[in-house]
């Protein structure tokens, strides 16, 4: 091996096998192929799905002492010791997929997310989108504010704490139980991904009112992690290399995604009587009210959301006004 | 010799009480987040985490408390067969691999801690429970823990050697005379 | 320098030598892991392990250890599970082997509430097995029953092992459930014909309750004792499996509600004072503590068989795989049972399942039936002696006077009976694929 060549090691929040997050198009083992081939095999990147060097969750702590060189997962996993990293996932009823890419790359995004971990010893990349998600699945239908009352859902987070202000139950339960759980009624309703990877799960055996839209997660980006002085170590074509790997991974996931899910959504519905339908207009009001009294409050209790927050804010406001008179209305041609 | 023995198995005693008591929140707390959760549709975030992060302190004081009270899995296949002298030093050899493992993982951990504490780390989940490096701290806790327990097992061993081999000198001696 | 493959030997070898003079298995598994792994690539890798105890000792699943264990502790302390399979005994008459049977429904009924062996394995012993010995089993043939028994869990669903697999082959978590719950029956019916049929052709193994005795106990007495010391135990098991299908409460957390019933149990039968809660929550704290500490132990060695390329050299037997579907099924069921001599079940499946799956999806092979054959296959490596976790987690409660020989060999013929119903499962596909279709998961 030439002095030029590098062997590196990536962890991942996500269990072996899962397409997107693990393997198939633009996924994380993907990205390392790529950044393989591409290097003429002068970046060497080994990689480990949750469980198999690292639990789930460790590889933010990992990465940024140094014991693993490259981490893959979400942003908002790091929440508990960052709480601006949420903005660099998704926010709900925030950007939407090409908003988010427009303030990450073009908006000033990247920057901040830059700024904010480099005390951390890290940098990080987006590397991945899953497109807007789905509200998710829930055993009887849900017409007003109301019914949400007393409702056991499970979701994990942010989009948590603003369910349980509208009186819904949140249950933390890890993905294995989703389904025993929702299937006998311990909760009435589950929020997980998508149409591809909620039937993956058989979320649809379990229950058949499949809401939408994903106002919780309208993007969501999986999140490239490197520490700081391996990324620095790398000469600039190598590094220019993973930038580039990381976004085409970006294009590809979200294009696989798009397929993959029209595709699901269609089986679901036509073959597995699935019904899937739009929340009700009150209960979108409703929420909306509620997300942005936990932003603000999130934003006042620290300087470094504030920032992030305003930031986002700003460029989603001037994004709107352009997508209203952009997408929105090619989308109701 | 006997009472630094007794003095660290007071500790590992006194220790195992706050594990004791977590194993009681548990089954209370598991029970009661169910019925009141199916009764009433009550179910904090905070004592949903509760509930796990109970298993920490439980498992690892527990180490040194299950060490203490000889629950330690062995094969004793050949190990009830050997003199109590023999068995003294596989003992002492247990004791010696006890502290060194309980040593590299208490310093290790110590880093870890002092990270997520660095970091202020805490649920990533709203209205979950704050302070994780408290939870990540009964890592070094329980190991620490284990070392201290692991001095006491290498005192008895040793007493455990000497004593049958004074009784065989002491035996020999007579037979003597 | 030393070829990784001989520092992965000479662990192995390293941890047999000093868990046979009789050093704790814990130990043993830490000492070797850490010295392999330090020989082989030095210390820098070991900076993950606070990492994964952490992961082991927040693992939301474990709650069942715990939880399950307090509730056999308490029964044992309370004298409950003692009443209620002498009574259990005396009800099966002149039928050989009949607490046996007992031990096989309680873990099947445990087992469908959890997947974790050590919670099962561990409360079933605690609870059945001095009451055996009384009773004048045979050793060997109470502990392999009681080991088997808590293995079944992790074939019933929910089943960790399902789970897992069920990302690695691309199939709905409940469809493998589904699949899993016949097989997981039919393992059952096999170890109860097993003890029948014992009990006919070696009586002394298995002996019902002398005739003398039961004749002490009148018709009218027995189907009262039925009701005071059967029922309400059983009903105990039922409560958690019926919170589970009546939608309170998810598999884990069900746990607690045995573990409640338990103290209800014991205030309702005025058993429960200070002493006995003390000593319940004594023995819930060892005995949970041993099995994690084994847990825990085994995170230096499983790191440092990874460090040390564990996984190139499994995937160096790959290229012995032989050709056509056949070849490679029997191949991969071989190469797991092998493994399982000595790895842990997670780290087989991340390790060998992956790169055998893509060759199956290239031969079309139903991945729902295949899943079910690793499952049962993964499920036998918790009993293979000599590093078999049920038979570790059964030593840690066996009462004074049984050895690990014992356990060993009455693990034997249970894995012999394991490998017949791999076997029906491998002739008859259907006995995993006709359930999901017939209910449409
Ligand atoms: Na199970
Ligand atoms: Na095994």
């Amino acid at each position: 091996q030439s002095k030029d060549s590098f062997n590196v090691r990536m962890t991942n929040a996500y269990p072996p096998g899962s397409p997107f997050y693990v393997q198939g198009p633009g996924s994380p083992m993907d990205f390392c192929k790529k950044v393989e081939e591409m290097s003429g095999g002068r970046l060497n990147i080994q990689h480990f799905a949750a469980g198999e060097l690292l639990p789930a969750l460790e590889g933010f702590n990992a990465v940024s002492s140094g014991t693993i060189e490259m981490n893959a997962a979400n942003a908002y996993f790091w929440a508990g010791k960052i709480p601006a990293a949420q903005f660099f996932t998704t926010v709900p009823f925030g950007l939407n997929t090409q908003g988010m890419n427009a303030w990450l790359y073009h908006g000033g995004g990247m920057e901040l997310w830059h700024e904010i971990y480099e005390p951390h010893g890290l940098i990080a990349f987006p590397m991945g989108n899953t497109g807007v998600q789905m509200t998710g699945w829930f055993r009887k239908p849900v017409e007003s504010v109301a019914d949400l009352k007393g409702l056991k859902m499970r979701i994990p987070g942010l989009a948590g704490k603003v369910y349980s202000e509208l009186g819904v139950t949140v249950r933390l339960l890890p993905g294995g139980e989703i389904f025993p759980a929702l299937e006998r009624g311990v909760i009435d309703a589950a929020e997980f991904v998508g149409p591809y990877q909620d039937r993956r799960l058989g979320l649809h055996k379990a229950a058949k009112y499949y809401y939408t839209t994903g106002w919780h997660e309208p993007t969501n980006v999986t999140e490239l992690l490197i520490n700081k002085d391996v990324w620095e170590s790398l000469p600039k074509d190598l590094q220019m290399i993973v930038k580039m790997a990381a976004q085409a991974s970006v294009t590809e996931s979200l294009s696989w995604s798009e397929a993959v899910n029209s595709e699901a959504l269609t089986d679901l519905v036509q073959n597995e009587g699935v019904i899937a339908q739009p929340l009700p207009q009150d209960i979108v009001t409703s929420l909306k009210e509620a997300t942005f009294d936990t932003l603000s409050t999130m934003a006042a209790a620290d300087p470094q959301t504030k920032k992030v927050y305003e930031s986002f804010m700003a460029f989603k406001e001037k994004h709107a006004s352009w997508a209203a008179l952009s997408e929105k209305p090619f989308l109701n041609l | 010799m006997k009472s630094l023995i007794q003095f660290i198995e007071k500790v590992v005693e006194g220790f195992g009480g706050l594990a004791r008591l977590c194993v009681l929140a548990l089954v209370l707390l598991v029970a009661t987040n169910v019925i009141f959760r199916y009764l009433f549709s009550i179910g904090p975030v905070s004592l949903q985490e509760l509930e796990w992060h109970l298993i920490s302190p439980i498992a690892l004081i527990g180490l040194a408390y299950s060490m203490k009270h000889r629950a330690d899995v062995r094969v004793d296949i050949f190990y009830d067969k050997f003199s109590i002298r023999k068995q003294g030093v596989i003992d002492l050899l247990t004791a010696v691999a006890t502290i060194a493992i309980g040593l590299y993982i208490t310093w290790l951990s110590i880093k870890y801690v002092g990270q997520s504490y660095r970091l202020q780390e805490g649920s990533p989940d709203p209205g979950g429970l704050p302070m994780r490096y408290l939870l990540k701290a009964f890592i070094p806790i329980g190991f620490g823990l284990l070392v201290f327990q692991g001095i006491a097992d290498t005192l008895t061993a040793y007493l455990k050697i000497t004593e049958t081999k004074n009784e065989a000198i002491k035996i020999a001696e007579r037979e003597a005379i | 320098m030393i070829g990784n493959e001989w520092i992965i030997l000479g662990m192995i070898g390293g941890f047999l030598s000093m868990m046979i003079i009789g050093i704790p298995v814990a130990i043993s598994l830490a000492v070797s892991g850490f010295v392999a792994g330090y020989i082989g690539f030095g210390p820098m890798l070991f900076n993950l392990m606070p990492a994964r105890l952490y992961g082991v000792v927040t693992n939301y699943t474990l709650l069942a250890i715990p939880l399950f264990v307090f509730m056999g502790v308490m029964l044992e302390k309370s004298r409950v599970a003692e009443d209620m399979l002498e009574t259990i005994g005396k009800a099966m008459g002149g039928v050989n082997g009949g607490m046996g049977l007992a031990i096989i429904l309680v873990g099947v009924l445990m087992g469908a509430s959890t997947g974790i062996v050590g919670a099962t394995v561990v409360t079933v012993g605690l609870l059945t097995l001095p009451v055996l010995m009384r009773r004048g089993y045979h050793p060997s043939v109470a502990c392999g029953t009681i080991c088997a028994s808590g293995t079944l869990g992790q074939i019933i669903p929910p089943s960790l092992v399902l789970i897992l697999l069920s990302d690695i082959v691309g199939e709905s978590v409940g469809t493998l459930f589904a699949a899993a719950f016949i097989p997981g029956l039919v393992l059952a019916v096999i170890y109860i014909l097993y003890l029948l049929i014992l009990g006919i052709i070696k009586p002394d193994l298995v002996p019902a309750i002398p005739k003398e005795e039961r004749a002490l106990t009148s018709r009218s007495q027995l189907i009262k004792d039925l009701l005071r010391n059967v029922c309400p135990p059983l009903l105990l098991v039922v409560a958690v499996l019926g919170s589970i299908v009546g939608g309170v409460a998810a598999p884990t957390e069900a746990a607690s509600m045995g573990a409640l019933g338990a103290i209800l149990l014991a205030v309702s039968m005025n058993r429960l004072n200070w002493t006995l809660l003390q000593e319940a929550l004594h023995g819930t704290l060892t005995i949970s503590a041993m099995v994690f500490f084994i847990l825990l132990c085994a995170q230096p060695f499983s790191l440092a068989f990874r460090g040390l390329g564990g996984e190139q050299v499994v995937h160096g037997f790959f290229e012995m795989l032989p050709g056509g579907e056949l070849g490679a099924i029997i191949f991969l069921m071989v190469l797991l049972f092998i493994l399982g001599f000595f790895l842990e079940w997670i780290e087989i499946s991340y390790i060998a399942l992956p790169m055998f799956l893509p060759i199956f999806s290239s031969y079309g092979t139903d991945m729902v039936w295949l899943a079910i054959l690793v499952a049962m296959n993964l499920q036998m490596s918790f009993l293979t002696p000599p590093f078999g976790w049920a038979l570790f987690f059964l030593k840690g409660v066996v009462p004074p006077g049984i050895s690990i020989k014992d356990i060993y060999l009455g693990a034997l013929p249970f894995v012999a009976l394991q490998l017949c119903a791999l076997l029906l499962l491998f002739n008859f596909p259907s006995i995993a694929t006709w359930l999901p279709k017939a209910i449409g998961w």
